[in-house]
């Protein structure tokens, strides 16, 4: 199974799509650096207004931490189209290219060839993050060293110290891992029904923006289905930084994403055991 | 209140057309400023722990310096909310008689203290301060609470609690008590999706958010250079 997890590493890396993520997170993350540090305190004081109206603030609110939270906060919509762009032509790529028959004619059982591509993809995930972490944090705080992290949500203003938030980053970013492998595995699933690489990238797309767009709506209706789509999970790391951890809500909803990766795969497994590859 | 307003109007009123404080007033608050007069300059320890709804925030360590009339500098390794009136605000007022109106309004046991309540108008029209409502320890010369109507920030309620250095008008500790208002921005644009606001939390009225400033190892007299209030 390594082996060919192995050899599917070889392969993503050999197609210039896969790269793609890479330059577009660089390139992204640069443009903010460079914005924030022309202009970030008047973009911060959109943050700080309604807290300055009736209090100061002291200290460095501009910091490494801030703007990586930005960042992180920012791409959350981006990064699952990225990797979809390289699991989502895992299955359909080799249909696509005919290649898929030759695969499937080595002395490798379909389940083992459908893992070690999702193994290889999910290696891809990893490193993608880790290429997030490095250059929105790392450069981050080199550019605008350290300081306590403002976190804005609806209803409150969370402030976390500097020395209590490199952990958070780092279990925020296992979180964003576990909710990518979500979004891999579903682009894998569609994969497995696609002739083209188009259509799964596509799809996988427009279900993660359907869902986050009921998600985000306050309709008695919608609350009702919440719970159940992937994205209302898939931004449990941002509640890596509460001031208090609620621990339950975070373990439910890794329960959650989890349960939907095994569903997912299964579905996929199911239907590449049966797929018809001589047509 | 609409009571209270004429009454204090018509006080004003009468103040003014006098064009002179009650002298019982000044006298209390010449006793008060006379402490905190011998103070130059310090430096001290601050703590500071802001319990307003909205935010959440662990308590933070701070530096405060002060310097004669009227320079203040706070310096924190991270993030402090720090109220938006100074603590020598006050006392920058009080310093020249020619910049207010004053006078003694009743009195008040506050906490087993006996307090006389001075009511202080500043004179000057583009002052944000509107009215200073002090609470003034008559046996020790100190203000123990203040409330400070402003223009910009609405009003302010300060308590004020001595120990080691109240021969200089210096507190232990201050609360500051501040009107806020609702915190609420669109979930769109703070990425928070999965938070829910019952009709039932949107109902619930305010509460006044509160500042709680511990000071200790006061530095007094020592003096500090002009640099630091140029951070």
């Amino acid at each position: 199974m390594w082996r060919n997890t192995q050899t599917e590493l070889v392969k993503i890396f050999a197609k210039p799509r896969s790269y793609i993520g890479f330059v577009a997170i660089a390139i992204i993350v640069s443009l903010i650096h460079v914005a924030m540090y022309v202009d970030g305190l008047n973009y911060i004081s959109f943050i700080t207004g309604p807290l300055e109206s009736a209090f100061n603030i002291e200290g460095k609110i501009l910091n490494g931490n801030l703007v990586c939270f930005i960042i992180l906060q920012t791409l959350i919509i981006q990064i699952p189209l990225l990797v979809a762009l390289v699991t989502g032509d895992l299955i359909s790529g080799e249909a696509a290219m005919g290649t898929i028959r030759l695969l499937l004619t080595r002395p490798l059982s379909r389940t083992s060839v459908l893992f070690s591509k999702f193994f290889a993809g999910a290696v891809y995930v990893f490193i993608l993050l880790v290429w997030l972490g490095l250059v929105s944090l790392g450069i981050g705080l080199l550019i605008f060293g350290p300081g306590d992290l403002i976190v804005l949500k609806s209803e409150t203003i969370t402030i976390i110290p500097a020395e209590d938030t490199l952990w958070r980053f780092f279990a925020g970013l296992g979180i964003a891992f576990i909710s990518l492998l979500v979004v891999a595995s579903f682009s894998l699933l569609l994969s497995c029904y696609s002739e083209n690489s188009i259509g799964p990238i596509i799809s996988t797309m427009a279900v993660i923006i359907l869902f986050t767009i009921v998600g985000s709506m306050d309709i008695p209706l919608f609350e009702k289905i919440k719970p159940f789509l992937f994205t209302t999970h898939m931004v449990i790391w941002r509640n890596m930084f509460d001031q208090e951890l609620d621990y339950n809500l975070i373990c439910n909803s890794m329960l959650m994403l989890v349960g939907h990766i095994i569903l997912f795969l299964f579905v996929a497994w199911y239907s590449f055991r049966k797929k018809d590859i001589l047509s | 209140m609409k009571r209270g307003s004429l009454l204090f109007l018509f006080m004003w009123m009468v103040l003014w057309a006098q064009g002179q404080s009650s002298p019982e007033a000044l006298k209390l608050l010449k006793g008060v400023t006379e402490k905190f007069n011998k103070v130059r300059d310090y430096q001290v320890d601050a703590l500071i722990d802001a319990r307003i709804s909205f935010l959440k925030i662990l308590p933070q360590k701070a530096k405060v310096f002060y310097k004669s009339p009227s320079k203040f500098h706070v310096e924190s390794k991270g993030i402090a909310i720090l109220p938006k009136q100074n603590f020598d605000q006050l006392f920058t007022l009080l310093n020249n008689e020619n910049n207010f109106m004053a006078f003694v309004s009743g009195a008040e046991n506050l906490n087993g203290i006996a307090t006389t309540v001075v009511n202080v108008i500043p004179m000057s029209d583009t002052s944000d301060l509107v009215l200073a409502k002090l609470w003034v320890d008559v046996a020790q010369g100190l203000i123990v609470k203040s409330q400070l109507t402003t223009k910009a920030n609405g009003t302010v309620l300060i308590e004020y609690f001595y120990g080691t250095w109240k021969t200089l008008a210096l507190p232990d500790k201050t609360i500051f008590t501040v009107d806020v208002k609702r915190f609420k921005i669109p979930k769109a644009i703070s990425a928070d999706i999965n938070s829910k606001a019952t009709q039932e939390d949107k109902n619930k009225p305010q509460k006044p958010g509160r500042i709680i400033i511990s000071f200790s190892n006061y530095k007094i007299n020592k003096g500090i250079d002009d640099k630091v209030f140029a951070k």
